[in-house]
């Protein structure tokens, strides 16, 4: 699992951008996220998976990595909790799924 | 002729500002001690204008028209960008241009094979420029800074050969384009070990970041070359540990020549192995 699933025409990637850099987008996906993803020019597929919180399937459809993690912290805030933030582990418990537990046990976290 | 002054690279993430102080005292040691020896050589170098090579972390172009290097033409250049500014938790910064240098230098390189472009406005820095800026204090030596940012995640990826030979390019560019008795230093920012975004995020390859310094201790540009290689990196933390593609560009444009470590700390909540080194250009 690395930059192999990348598809740079996936129109999730530019959307991601968007939130980062348009303020007044930002404001109204958290305002209205479905409103926002119903506007995007996105496939089905894309806007179920990010409304499902699905990081797995985004990465799987050619998600940039980097750009998944800021998905991951746009939804799951940007606060920092003993070097494991919420929006890290979300992410990667969405991307590891029925491995996750077992993961964080070994790692004793 | 200009002069190259100064080879430095040192690693970038938003731990060493945004949450420094949740490692061990030590390695806050360690890493204050690189990011001071960093400041006090751009100051006893009496460099003139520092080139900071760093990973663009997709911020300044769709990954569908990506570019393989620009360069920073702007008279100021200002962050951290704003999305960026609750996470890095730096003081806003205005650094000096060198928009001649960075036009002369993109004229010289632009033929090179690889995409590169030249932008007149600010880009968007994040911890690439932000991070070494706030913690070697750059505002405070007064060097003016071009940004030279760069691919290291968005395939195809310049590999290390091809990041080996545009730092080549550079070299040669500073030293016959560049007017005579401008002194200029390299700072290749990013790295070493992680895994933003990916299964393991959170995981750091300490074996492998301290194989990578040794190596580049040792001074052997073709066993860099030809072991460190871009797959090796990835497989030491994919889309992140490849920033170290930055350091290449650092040695191309100096050729073969030892280093000595700054210092280097693994601590699992910065996220990133931290390291830095200062070439021997005497």
């Amino acid at each position: 699992m690395a930059l192999d699933r990348f598809n740079p025409l996936l129109r999730t990637n530019d959307l991601v951008q968007d939130l980062k850099w348009d303020r007044d987008l930002r404001a109204r996906f958290e305002a209205d996220e479905a409103q926002v993803l119903a506007d995007y020019p996105l496939s089905d597929e894309e806007r179920t998976a990010i409304r499902e919180r699905d990081f797995r399937r985004l990465h799987e459809l050619g998600l940039h990595p980097y750009l998944l993690s800021q998905l991951a912290r746009l939804i799951h805030g940007t606060g920092e909790k003993a070097g494991t933030s919420q929006a890290a582990t979300e992410l990667i418990r969405s991307l590891l799924g029925d491995q996750y537990e077992s993961y964080m046990a070994e790692r004793g976290e | 002729m200009a002069e190259i002054s100064l080879a430095l690279a040192a690693s970038h993430t938003p731990g060493l500002t945004g949450w420094f102080d949740k490692a061990p005292d030590e390695d806050r040691r360690i890493v204050r001690r690189a990011y001071d020896a960093i400041h006090q050589a751009v100051l006893d170098s009496r460099t003139d204008v520092l080139l900071v090579i760093g990973n663009d972390h997709v911020a300044n172009a769709r990954v569908n028209d990506y570019a393989d290097f620009t360069f920073g033409l702007a008279e100021r250049h200002t962050g951290p960008d704003e999305w960026f500014k609750p996470w890095l938790r730096v003081a806003d910064y205005a650094l000096p241009g060198a928009p001649d240098v960075a036009a002369t230098l993109h004229d010289q390189v632009r033929d090179s094979g690889r995409t590169v472009r030249a932008v007149r406005e600010n880009l968007r820095f994040d911890d690439n420029l932000s991070v070494p800026s706030a913690m070697a204090d750059l505002p405070g030596t007064g060097v003016a800074v071009v940004p030279v940012l760069q691919n290291c995640t968005v395939p195809p990826v310049p590999d290390e050969r091809a990041c080996y030979a545009f730092g080549q390019a550079l070299g040669t560019a500073i030293r016959t384009a560049l007017p005579d008795g401008l002194r200029v230093g390299l700072l290749g920012s990013g790295g070493l070990s992680h895994e933003p975004g990916g299964p393991r995020y959170l995981e750091i390859d300490e074996e492998f970041d301290r194989w990578w310094l040794d190596l580049l201790v040792a001074g052997d540009h073709e066993r860099v070359l030809a072991e460190a290689t871009f797959e090796r990196m990835e497989e030491a933390g994919s889309g992140g540990t490849a920033e170290l593609l930055s350091w290449v560009v650092v040695m191309g444009a100096i050729g073969p020549r030892p280093c000595t470590s700054l210092g280097y700390s693994a601590v699992d909540q910065w996220r990133c192995g931290v390291g830095a080194v200062q070439w021997d250009l005497s």
